[in-house]
C-alpha cells in the first residue's frame, strides 16, 4: 500500500499529469453539464407540447364543430409525436441535434410527412457536439499519451533505467504499477463526473456499469497502443508524436475514409425520390376516375369495403383514400430506402469492432438511444400511430357518422415507449 | 550565400533525411490528393442529381393535364439547391442540411433529405474534404515536423555555437521560418492545386478562390508562426511539442465544438410545433377562412366589390373565390416571413457568438471563412430558403391569378357532374410557368463575406510575428 502511496506522490508532484488530470476532471464536468442541458432543453420543449396543442386542437374544433364533417376533422388535426430522451441520453447526444424529436403528422400521406426536420441552426451541428462521448473518444485518448508517452523513456533519458532493471523481479512491476494507477486516475477523472450526471439524471445501475467499462475498455487500448509503441525504445519526443499522429489516424482520418467508403458502396435512392413518387400518386387521383381510387382502396382495407358508393359531391373518404394508396404505391421505395439506412448504419457498426473510436462513440449512442437506429425505431412508433389515427378517422369518414367537438377527445393519441432504464436493455444487441 | 538561406537549407536538409518526417509528408499529400478527388466526385455527383432531379420535377410539373389552378396549388413543385462549384473545396453545412424542398399553397415546408440523416454514425467525425485537411490535419503535421527547430538548438546547446560563429538571433529565427514556411507551403499547395483543378469555371470565381486561397495562406503562416514561438520559448524539445499539442487540441478540436455550445445555449430556437401554433393563432386573429362572418373577410369582400363596382360577388368580372385565394396566400405568407425571419435572425446570432468565439481560435475563424467564400456556410442555405420561399409565394399567386382570371365563379362553386370539367383550365398554362433557377451570389459578394475571417487571422497573424520578435530577441538567454 506505502508503494503505491509513494508512486501516487511522485506523479502528483509532475505538474503535466497533475494539470492533465484536473483538466480532464473539468471538460468532463462540462461535457455532461452540457449535455444535461441540452437533454432538459428537449425534455421542457416536449412537456410544453400539451398546452400548444390543446390550443391548437379546440380551434380546429370550434371550427369543424359547425359542420361535425370528419373529413375537415381528420384534414386540420395535427397530431403530436415525440420522441422522449432516454435518461443517459446527456452522456451521447447522437443524432438528436440534427433529426426531429417532436413531429406532429395528420391522418393524410404519411410518406409526405416522416421526413420532415426540425429548425436547427447546421453550422452548430456541423461540428458535432460537445458531449461525453467526444471527451471520452476524442479528448481522453491525448490524456492517455500525455500521461503515458514518456513512461520508461523518461527513465531511461533520466539514466534511471538500467538501476531500476537492475531491481530484484525487474522493474516491470513497478512499471505495472504506474500504468496502473495513471490508468485508474484517467478513468476516475472521466467517470466521476459521469457518475454525479448520471445519477442525477436517473440512469440504471446496469447503464452506468456499461458505460463504466467501456471507459476502461477504450482507456486500455490507448495504452496498450502507448506501451506497444514505447518497446520501440524511441526518445520521449518520438514517442509523443507517434502517438499523436496514431490519435489523429484512428479517431479523424479513418472514420472519415471510412464514410465516404460506406456511402459509396451503399448506395441510397435520394428519399427525394419518395417524396416525388408519392404525390405523383396522390395527385393522379384527380385525374382518374374515383371509383378507380376507391377499388384499389378497398382491396387493401376490405373493413371498409361496405361503405356507401361515392355520390357526384367530393367526399374526405376518397381524398383519404386517395392518400392512402399513394403511400401504399411507394411501400417498395420506402422499404428499400430504409434497409440502405440500416446497410450503411451496420457498416459503421462492424467498422466499431477495428476502429475503437467508432465502436465506442457506437456504444455509447446505443446505449443512449440516440444513434441511426433509435431515429428509425422513432419512425417505426409515428407510423404505428399514424395508422391508429388513419383507422380512427376512417371510422367516421366511411360510416358518415359526424364528427363533433367531443370526438376530438377519442383520437387516439402517442404513447411514448415505456423506457428501460438508459436503454440498457438493448445493449444486448450490440 | 546568407546566412539565413544556410540555416533554412540546414533545416530541410534535416527534415529530409528524417524518415518518419518524408512519410508523413507524403502521407498527408496523398490524404489531400483522396480528399480533393473524393470531394470532387461527390460535389460532382450531387450537382448532377440535383439538377436531374430539378429537371424531372420541373418537366412533371409542366405535364400536368388540363386541371382546376387549385389543384396545381396542391401539386406544388419541388425545388432543389445546387450546388456551387466551389463546395468541392469545402461542402460546409450542405450535409447537414435539407436540400430538397416541396412548394405548395399554405404551407411552408422544411427542407428535407439532407445527408447527416441518410448516413451512418460516421458522418459526424467530420467529412474528409479539402478544407478539412488544411484546418485540421496540415497544421499537425507542421506541429511534428517544427516543434524542434529551435528548441533543439537551446537543449543540444548548438545556439551558442551557431552565435559563436557569427549568426544573429534574427538570421537563425529567419532561415528556420523560411524552413517552415516552405514545408507548409508543400502541405498546403495540392490542396490548392486541386482546388483550382477541380473547379470549373475558375474564371468567374477568381474573387471567392482568391479569398480561400489568402486565408488558408495566413492560417498556415499563423501556425508556422505559432510554432517557431513555442519552440524559441521552450526550454525543452518536448516541452513544445506538448503545449503545441495542447494548443492545437484546444483551437482545432475543443473550441471549434464548445462555441456552438455555447450559442445554442445563450440563443433558443424555437421549434417547429411552436412555430406552427403561433403561426394558426396569428391567423385566426387575421381572418378565419372559415368563418363567412369574419370582419377582415368581410371588409376584403366590401373593398373588392366596391373596386369593381358591383353589388354581389356573382357579378364580378372575376372569379372572387380566385381573389379570396390570393388575399388568404398573402396573409399566410406574410406570416411565414415574419416567423421565418425570427428564426433567421436567431439563428444568425448563435453564428456570430461562435465568430466572436473564434476570435479564440483561429480554426473557427478560418472554417467560417472557407464556407463563407464557398457558398456553403448558414448565409449560403439562407439565400437558399428564401429564394425558394419568393418563388413558392410567386408561383402559388400566378395559379391563384389564373383561377380569378380563367375560372368563373359561376363553375367554381357548381357541384354538378360536369362541374369538375367546366372547372378545369388547359394544361399549356402550366408549361408558361417560369422554372425556379437559384441565383447564385455574385463573387464580390462572397468575398465580401470572406473578409472578417482575413482580419481575424490577419491580426492572429500579426500577433503572433510581434511575440516571435520577442521571443527571437530573449533566446538561448534563459540558459
Amino acid at each position: 500500500m506505502t508503494l503505491w502511496m509513494h508512486e501516487l506522490r511522485l506523479l502528483l508532484r509532475a505538474r503535466l499529469s497533475v494539470v492533465a488530470l484536473i483538466l480532464l476532471a473539468i471538460l468532463t464536468a462540462a461535457a455532461v453539464t452540457a449535455g444535461m442541458v441540452e437533454i432538459s432543453r428537449q425534455r421542457t420543449a416536449i412537456a410544453a407540447i400539451p398546452a400548444a396543442q390543446s390550443e391548437d386542437i379546440a380551434a380546429v374544433a370550434d371550427y369543424v364543430d359547425r359542420t361535425k364533417d370528419a373529413g375537415s376533422a381528420g384534414y386540420y388535426s395535427f397530431h403530436p409525436t415525440w420522441d422522449a430522451p432516454s435518461p443517459l441520453a446527456f452522456a451521447a447526444l447522437g443524432m438528436r441535434d440534427v433529426s426531429p424529436y417532436i413531429l406532429r403528422v395528420r391522418a393524410l400521406g404519411l410518406e409526405a410527412q416522416i421526413y420532415d426536420g426540425d429548425v436547427f441552426n447546421p453550422e452548430l451541428a456541423l461540428p458535432g457536439r460537445f458531449d461525453f462521448a467526444f471527451v471520452l473518444v476524442f479528448l481522453a485518448p491525448l490524456f492517455v499519451v500525455a500521461l503515458f508517452h514518456d513512461l520508461t523513456s523518461g527513465e531511461r533519458e533520466a539514466g534511471r533505467l538500467r538501476m531500476l532493471d537492475a531491481l530484484p523481479r525487474g522493474g516491470a512491476k513497478l512499471l505495472r504499477r504506474r500504468m496502473l494507477l495513471r490508468i485508474a486516475l484517467l478513468w476516475a477523472a472521466l467517470a466521476v463526473p459521469f457518475l454525479v450526471a448520471a445519477v442525477a439524471s436517473g440512469v440504471g445501475g446496469v447503464a452506468i456499469f456499461a458505460v463504466f467499462s467501456v471507459i476502461l475498455a477504450y482507456l486500455l487500448f490507448w495504452m496498450a497502443l502507448a506501451a506497444l509503441v514505447a518497446r520501440l525504445r524511441w526518445s520521449s519526443i518520438a514517442n509523443a508524436a507517434t502517438l499523436a499522429a496514431c490519435w489523429l489516424v484512428l479517431v479523424l482520418v479513418l472514420p472519415t475514409l471510412a464514410h465516404v467508403a460506406i456511402n459509396r458502396a451503399v448506395p441510397i435512392g435520394q428519399g427525394a425520390e419518395i417524396a416525388l413518387a408519392q404525390r405523383e400518386m396522390v395527385n393522379r387521383a384527380w385525374d382518374i376516375p374515383r371509383e378507380t381510387t376507391m377499388r384499389r382502396f378497398y382491396a387493401g382495407h376490405p373493413e371498409w369495403a361496405d361503405s356507401a358508393p361515392l355520390g357526384s359531391a367530393f367526399h374526405y373518404k376518397w381524398y383519404f383514400a386517395f392518400h392512402q394508396v399513394g403511400d401504399e404505391s411507394v411501400a417498395t421505395k420506402v422499404r428499400a430506402y430504409r434497409s440502405g439506412l440500416e446497410r450503411r448504419d451496420a457498416a459503421a457498426r462492424i467498422l466499431g469492432w477495428v476502429l475503437p473510436s467508432v465502436g465506442v462513440q457506437a456504444l455509447l449512442t446505443r446505449l443512449a438511444d440516440t444513434d441511426v437506429r433509435a431515429q428509425l425505431a422513432y419512425q417505426n412508433r409515428v407510423r404505428a400511430f399514424h395508422a391508429r389515427l388513419r383507422n380512427f378517422y376512417y371510422g367516421y369518414l366511411f360510416r358518415d357518422r359526424p364528427f363533433g367537438r367531443a370526438d376530438f377527445g377519442r383520437a387516439p393519441s402517442f404513447t411514448a415507449r415505456i423506457n428501460a432504464a438508459g436503454g440498457s436493455g438493448e445493449a444486448a444487441d450490440q | 550565400m546568407s546566412a539565413t538561406h544556410l540555416i533554412a537549407r540546414d533545416e530541410l536538409r534535416l527534415m529530409a533525411r528524417n524518415r518518419v518526417a518524408v512519410i508523413a509528408l507524403v502521407l498527408l499529400v496523398l490524404l489531400t490528393l483522396a480528399a480533393v478527388l473524393s470531394s470532387w466526385s461527390h460535389q460532382r455527383g450531387i450537382a448532377e442529381l440535383r439538377t436531374r432531379h430539378q429537371q424531372v420535377a420541373a418537366a412533371a410539373f409542366k405535364a400536368q393535364p388540363d386541371r382546376h389552378p387549385h389543384r396545381m396549388v396542391h401539386y406544388g413543385t419541388f425545388i432543389y439547391r445546387p450546388l456551387g462549384a466551389l463546395a468541392a473545396f469545402d461542402p460546409g453545412v450542405d450535409a447537414f442540411t435539407g436540400n430538397s424542398m416541396f412548394l405548395e399553397g399554405h404551407r411552408q415546408n422544411s427542407a428535407n433529405f439532407g445527408d447527416v440523416r441518410q448516413s451512418s454514425l460516421l458522418v459526424r467525425f467530420g467529412q474528409l474534404t479539402p478544407a478539412f485537411v488544411l484546418q485540421v490535419v496540415a497544421p499537425l503535421l507542421l506541429i511534428f515536423l517544427g516543434f524542434g527547430v529551435l528548441a533543439r538548438e537551446t537543449e543540444r546547446g548548438t545556439l551558442r555555437l551557431l552565435m559563436l560563429q557569427g549568426v544573429s538571433r534574427g538570421q537563425l529565427v529567419r532561415g528556420k521560418l523560411a524552413a517552415l514556411g516552405i514545408v507548409a507551403v508543400i502541405v498546403g499547395f495540392p490542396a490548392m492545386v486541386g482546388f483550382v483543378a477541380v473547379v470549373a469555371q475558375p474564371g468567374t470565381l477568381a474573387l471567392p478562390m482568391a479569398a480561400i486561397g489568402l486565408g488558408y495562406a495566413l492560417y498556415l503562416a499563423l501556425w508556422v508562426v505559432l510554432i517557431l514561438l513555442a519552440s524559441g520559448f521552450a526550454r525543452r524539445g518536448r516541452d513544445a511539442l506538448l503545449a503545441l499539442l495542447a494548443i492545437w487540441t484546444v483551437a482545432v478540436v475543443l473550441l471549434p465544438r464548445i462555441a456552438p455550445d455555447i450559442a445554442g445555449a445563450a440563443v433558443p430556437l424555437q421549434n417547429r410545433l411552436q412555430t406552427d401554433v403561433a403561426i394558426a393563432r396569428d391567423l385566426r386573429q387575421l381572418g378565419d377562412s372559415h368563418n363567412p362572418d369574419d370582419p377582415h373577410l368581410a371588409a376584403f369582400k366590401r373593398s373588392v366589390l366596391q373596386r369593381y363596382g358591383a353589388t354581389r360577388v356573382e357579378d364580378l368580372p372575376v372569379n372572387y373565390k380566385g381573389l379570396l385565394a390570393m388575399e388568404g396566400e398573402r396573409l399566410t405568407s406574410g406570416l411565414f416571413d415574419r416567423y421565418a425571419g425570427a428564426i433567421f435572425a436567431a439563428q444568425t446570432a448563435q453564428n456570430r457568438l461562435v465568430d466572436a468565439i473564434g476570435v479564440l481560435s483561429p480554426t473557427i475563424a478560418i472554417r467560417a471563412l472557407s464556407m463563407a467564400a464557398a457558398d456553403t456556410d448558414f448565409a449560403g442555405h439562407r439565400r437558399f430558403l428564401e429564394q425558394a420561399e419568393a418563388y413558392r409565394y410567386a408561383l402559388v399567386q400566378r395559379l391563384n391569378r389564373m383561377e380569378a382570371k380563367n375560372v368563373s365563379y359561376a363553375d367554381d362553386i357548381a357541384e354538378d357532374a360536369g362541374a369538375d370539367r367546366r372547372k378545369r383550365i388547359a394544361a399549356d398554362n402550366w408549361q408558361h410557368m417560369p422554372d425556379f433557377a437559384f441565383v447564385a451570389p455574385s463573387a464580390a459578394t462572397l468575398a465580401t463575406a470572406a473578409l472578417p475571417g482575413i482580419i481575424i487571422l490577419g491580426l492572429w497573424l500579426a500577433v503572433a510575428t510581434l511575440l516571435l520578435t520577442r521571443v527571437t530577441r530573449r533566446l538561448g538567454a534563459r540558459q
